[in-house]
């Protein structure tokens, strides 16, 4: 429909990009309250423990809220950064080179902080 | 106030381009650009606070003695204002965020009319400003309470 597909790559337009942007925004500003809400529930110090935090992560909703989070975030943060740095130059190979760099990072974070949640789920 | 750059600034640069310097300069446009340069800079900020937080609770992974050691480094003065710093920068970016939103959307920005001297324009009006405004002002209060729980009781 929206999405021009053609054999050698997925492209989105900007104006779908920018649609994107704005939702993960506001998504992950109710699923951030919420994490925020999990450290204020009892006092901050009390929160950060260990064994809390831990258990935590054994809660599978607070794991998939992360999970959200990390997701939400990576996306909305790392296409700001190409939003900027695209602004500051224009070319068409320096777009791909910031998209693709961009790309990798985030995929990059999203595998390591999914690391994190898998593993502290299991301990 | 004048939009338009005066001839020193065509010949200052060859390209016309001016780079950072240009992106960081709010002294021309108001508190748009202000506004403007605020929310890119909040936004790296809580880019490069979102990587080491990741990389933070990472240390989960390895035990109790590492996650205390890395709580060591976060739960001194300096890394409590730093969260400070954080607090007030997410509020800031989430409040003009909306407002962005909805000026995207059309909302707020006045109707569009004849360009009359002094050619004010009808989309930097009132609502514009009070919502970078209410975006301090939100990002100051959260600071506040943030730094009540922090330093005070059982922070």
């Amino acid at each position: 429909m929206g999405v021009n597909f053609n054999m050698a790559s997925l492209r989105l337009r900007e104006s779908q990009i920018m649609k994107i942007h704005y939702l993960t925004g506001i998504v992950s500003l109710f699923a951030v309250a919420i994490h925020i809400l999990f450290r204020l529930i009892m006092p901050f110090g009390q929160s950060l423990l260990y064994q809390n935090v831990i258990s935590n992560y054994h809660n599978i909703f607070y794991a998939l809220l992360l999970e959200s989070i990390l997701v939400l975030i990576s996306i909305h943060g790392f296409n700001g950064l190409r939003i900027i740095l695209i602004e500051l130059k224009q070319s068409s190979r320096w777009e791909s080179t910031i998209t693709i760099l961009v790309l990798i990072s985030m995929i990059g974070i999203i595998a390591y902080g999914t690391r994190t949640i898998v593993i502290a789920s299991g301990l | 106030m004048n939009n338009v750059p005066d001839n020193k600034d065509f010949t200052m640069t060859t390209s016309g381009r001016e780079g950072i310097r240009g992106w960081l300069n709010p002294t021309r446009y108001g508190w748009e650009r202000v506004s403007y340069w605020l929310q890119r800079l909040t936004g790296l900020g809580l880019l490069i606070y979102f990587i080491g937080h990741v990389y933070e609770t990472s240390s989960l992974t390895n035990g109790i003695n590492a996650w205390n050691s890395m709580l060591q480094l976060t739960q001194t003065l300096g890394g409590h204002l730093f969260l400070l710093f954080v607090i007030g920068a997410s509020t800031f970016h989430t409040v003009n965020g909306i407002r962005l939103i909805f000026t995207e959307s059309g909302k707020g920005l006045g109707k569009p009319g004849r360009p009359d001297y002094p050619y004010h324009a009808a989309s930097l009006n009132y609502k514009q400003k009070s919502g970078i405004w209410v975006a301090i002002l939100l990002a100051c209060i959260a600071m506040l309470y943030g730094g009540m729980v922090l330093f005070g009781q059982g922070g």
